[in-house]
């Protein structure tokens, strides 16, 4: 378990430094088992940071979504750097964009959370559908210790756990300028539920099961925005002229549209599971982008977001990758 | 017409009938969720969720609609879409859900008049369900709703363990009910109590409240608050606040086409999405989320209210339950309270 | 569908092969089976890039929305390229572009791949006959087509 006030006490002394504009992390949302990403612009706000295992949100889309309004006159650009707080799968977000050069590690302070895996949301919702609100949640040998309305709650990890934690290969963080306590111990990583199922079937019974997902898709666009790697400044998907996919939804262009966004991250995608966490109709896109992740590890012995100064996947190639599949 | 009964085991002859003589649809259970889905049989049903993901105003207000079909060149046509007359019916919608109709309806039957809305309404019929458990982000009762009102639909069925009392509120839910008279059965003085019974366990449930008096004014003076700015600091503009609303209806039009033909669709938009506003220019007025983020609110709280006469929210809460970054509509207005108090 | 039917239409079928041919050999290669006069199958519709390089995803997957079954690209050999590595960016993009394809259930040997220098004219027409028996075998694509149901 994170010390919650080592945490306050990190974030403050950042918040407090002359060169930090602000510090991000996470405080106790307004209902149910929320979480909201939190600002602290000062020492006051930062008492109400909080790290538990619901903070599962990658909170390393923030720096490069930052509003900039147009400069007054005279008035320069406020460059001071941002505070982060990041567990393992965040700190991999941070260094991908590094290495992709969307941010400079100079801009960053980031406040390290060694993490024992996050609970899903959509998982303890469905095990709660009624509480308003809990007090405590705490994470103890393998349970989760859930206190609602005075009860309490203890629950086996691996029922409430993220799907996409049990092959997280950086509970760790990879990079940190603080680390609130001590690493963790790395777990026996499990392939991603489902996988092997999917891999066993032929081709056409693939299609079928992703026909269904791809079906159901609305095409909000909302994996793509919550992803911290998607930020093209303009998306290939709503360009007009030439226009890739079709903003009709249906079948066609709802499956262009999820190969799209899978490939555009491999090689980059670092796992944390924002995307399926936040698609609305619960397509399961995390087998698409940890099929991709086993792939690129596989023939390329690449993991994306473990070394900055690493050149980018689809940047560089060897002489002698393979290609048994060209004629 | 008196109020009826139907008793459960007749509800799969009931959905038999209709839905061979109308596209019916019903809530159905896929991948963990609930969505509207077209019905023919019973067993599709699933009445284990209180709403559906995505809301039913996808049925009527569809999410890709074809305006016109056209072929290029100097002998190019354009031919318009054949506006569908089928009949059909949404069963089981919420009374919340319900109630969006009555606010999208200003939008795509007023000043303008929308063909394909007008007709696809027109030949619905909506049959409620009462809420027995709401949920913990349900606040219709702020918008002087209720979980078992019968104002927005045309039938409306309540869930009384081993039967539905059913309330039949309008003609066109007269006409549909008198096609299918023989499986209902007359309802007594105690189904009524049993029904307000319920209704008041179901209202006394809500625990969340909108506070909406004095609202439009309070907006009014608060459109350069600093407010804004820090709840918009969180939003990453996801859009999913706005495709699941009921009352969301933004929109954008595209022409697409192969060599020989094409055509004008209309496609769900978002005001939270930045190329929403973007103009041909380049030139974006609202191109920071503060000001996206803020038009959400201002479109359903101040500027609806003020053109429309009803505020454009049902209190469904899909959007708190959904925005992955607890951007709390409630929370939003609450605050907007305090502040205005101060 | 009957054993029959499918049988009667794979006899008819003539796929729809898109070629993006790299603009200094496999694009000189087609041209050179075409002036040296050897026949191969007229499936491919050829749309020359000025890389492999060049071809982006995307075409692909374009391609096949827009009534392709099959999808081939050519560049030149690995050393030849014309701008020193495109080909092998391209060669690492198409090998997981393939299996993301055929993990979605979209078989991947509709797209494929070859290196064609500009005196391999004959190789040229070899890979297009393998390719279009192939996608023979395999049939039309309709899964991810575009309907136009407009
Ligand atoms: S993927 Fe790893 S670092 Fe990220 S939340 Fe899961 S366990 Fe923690
Ligand atoms: S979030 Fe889900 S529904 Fe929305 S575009 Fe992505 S896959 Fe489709
Ligand atoms: S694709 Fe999904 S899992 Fe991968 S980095 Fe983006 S949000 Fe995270
Ligand atoms: S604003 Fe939120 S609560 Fe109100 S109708 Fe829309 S989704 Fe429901
Ligand atoms: S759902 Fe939340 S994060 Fe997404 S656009 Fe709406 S307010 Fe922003």
């Amino acid at each position: 378990m994170v010390d919650q006030q080592l945490l306050i006490d990190e974030v403050k002394k950042v918040v407090s430094r002359d060169d930090v504009k602000y510090v991000i992390g996470y405080k106790k949302g307004t209902t149910g088992f929320t979480i909201s990403p939190a600002f602290a612009y000062s020492t006051e706000y930062a008492d109400k940071f909080i790290f538990n295992p619901l903070c599962k949100k990658n909170l390393a889309a923030y720096p490069l979504l930052e509003d900039k309004l147009p400069l007054k006159r005279e008035e320069k650009e406020d460059k001071r750097k941002i505070g982060i707080v990041a567990k393992g799968c965040d700190t991999r977000a941070l260094v991908q964009i590094i290495q992709e050069k969307g941010l400079n590690r100079e801009d960053l302070v980031i406040i390290g959370i060694p993490c024992s895996g996050v609970i899903d949301y959509k998982k303890i919702t469905a095990m709660f559908p009624n509480e308003t609100a809990y007090s405590t949640i705490e994470e103890e040998q393998g349970f989760y210790k859930i206190t609602i309305n005075g009860k309490v709650h203890e629950i086996a990890k691996e029922e409430l756990l993220a799907d996409h934690c049990t092959s997280c290969i950086a509970p760790n963080p990879v990079i940190y300028d603080v680390l609130i306590g001590e690493e963790v111990e790395p777990w026996d990583l499990e392939e991603h539920k489902n996988l092997d199922v999917l891999e066993e079937k032929d081709v056409g019974e693939r299609w079928e099961y992703w026909k269904e997902h791809f079906d159901r898709c609305i095409r909000c666009y909302a994996c793509r925005e919550a992803c911290p790697l998607c930020y093209c400044k303009e998306c290939m998907a709503d360009l007009l002229n030439p226009q890739w996919i079709r903003r009709s939804v249906n079948l066609s262009e709802n499956t262009a549209w999820n190969i799209m966004r899978a490939y555009h991250l491999a090689g980059r995608c670092v796992g944390c599971g924002e995307c399926e966490s936040v698609c609305p109709v619960n397509i399961p896109l995390m087998e698409l982008n940890k099929e991709i992740e086993k792939d690129v590890k596989n023939i390329f012995e690449y993991s994306a977001g473990m070394d900055s100064e690493e050149k980018p996947l689809f940047g560089t190639f060897r002489p002698d990758d393979p290609e048994e599949f060209i004629m | 017409m008196e109020n009826l009964i139907l008793q459960k085991d007749k509800l799969p002859e009931l959905i038999e009938k209709l839905s061979s003589n109308h596209v019916l649809y019903g809530p159905t259970e896929e991948n963990g969720f609930s969505l509207f889905k077209q019905i023919s049989n019973f067993d599709e049903l699933n009445l284990k969720y209180l709403l559906t993901r995505v809301p039913p105003k996808s049925l009527i207000f569809k999410q890709t609609e074809t305006l016109f079909k056209f072929t290029p060149g100097r002998k190019g046509t354009v031919t318009s879409t054949e506006i569908n007359e089928e009949k059909s019916l949404i069963f089981a919608i919420r009374p919340c859900d319900a109630r969006s109709f009555k606010i999208l309806d200003p939008v795509f039957e007023g000043n303008f008049e929308d063909p394909f809305y007008i007709s696809k309404r027109k030949n619905t019929v909506l049959i409620g369900l009462t809420c027995n458990s709401p949920e913990r982000n349900c606040f219709c009762t702020s918008f002087d709703d209720s979980p078992g009102s019968t104002e927005n639909v045309d039938i409306l069925f309540t869930d009384l363990d081993d039967r539905f009392y059913v309330e039949v509120v309008t003609e066109k839910g007269k006409n549909l009910i008198k096609s299918v008279e023989d499986i209902f059965e007359k309802s007594t003085k105690n189904d009524e109590d049993s029904k307000r019974n319920i209704v008041t366990k179901s209202v006394e449930s809500i625990t969340r409240k909108m506070d909406l008096d004095g609202l439009v004014p309070k907006l009014d003076k608060m459109f350069d608050h600093e407010l804004w700015h820090n709840t918009a600091q969180k939003c990453i503009g996801c859009g999913i606040c706005t495709y699941l609303c009921p009352t969301c209806h933004c929109f954008d039009m595209q022409d697409e086409s192969s060599l020989r033909e094409g055509a004008r669709i209309r496609v769900w938009d978002s005001c939270m999405y930045p190329e929403y506003t973007q103009h041909a220019s380049g030139h974006n007025p609202r191109a920071i989320r503060m000001s996206r983020v803020r038009n959400r609110v201002y479109h359903k709280f101040s500027y609806f209210p003020k053109n429309e006469d009803i505020t454009a929210c049902t209190g469904c809460g899909r959007c708190i339950d959904y925005c992955p970054v607890n951007i709390d509509i409630i929370d939003v207005i609450e605050e907007v309270g305090v502040i205005s108090n101060e | 569908m009957t054993a029959t039917e499918t049988n009667s239409e794979m006899e008819e079928f003539e796929p729809n092969i898109i070629g993006f041919l790299c603009n200094w050999c496999s694009y000189a290669g087609a041209d050179l089976a075409g002036t040296s006069r050897i026949q191969y199958p007229p499936n491919i519709k050829i749309i020359k890039v000025m890389c492999s390089g060049r071809v982006n995803p995307m075409y692909v997957v374009n391609a096949l929305q827009q009534g392709a079954d099959g999808v081939l690209i050519g560049g030149c050999h690995p050393g030849d390229c014309h701008y020193q590595h495109g080909n092998l960016l391209a060669r690492r993009r198409m090998a997981i572009l393939k299996n993301l394809l055929e993990f979605i259930g979209i078989d991947s040997r509709r797209v494929r791949m070859t290196w064609v220098s500009a005196a391999e004219g004959r190789k040229f027409a070899e890979v297009i006959k393998e390719v279009t028996e192939e996608i023979k075998k395999i049939g039309p694509m309709k899964d991810i087509q575009r309907v136009n149901e407009w």
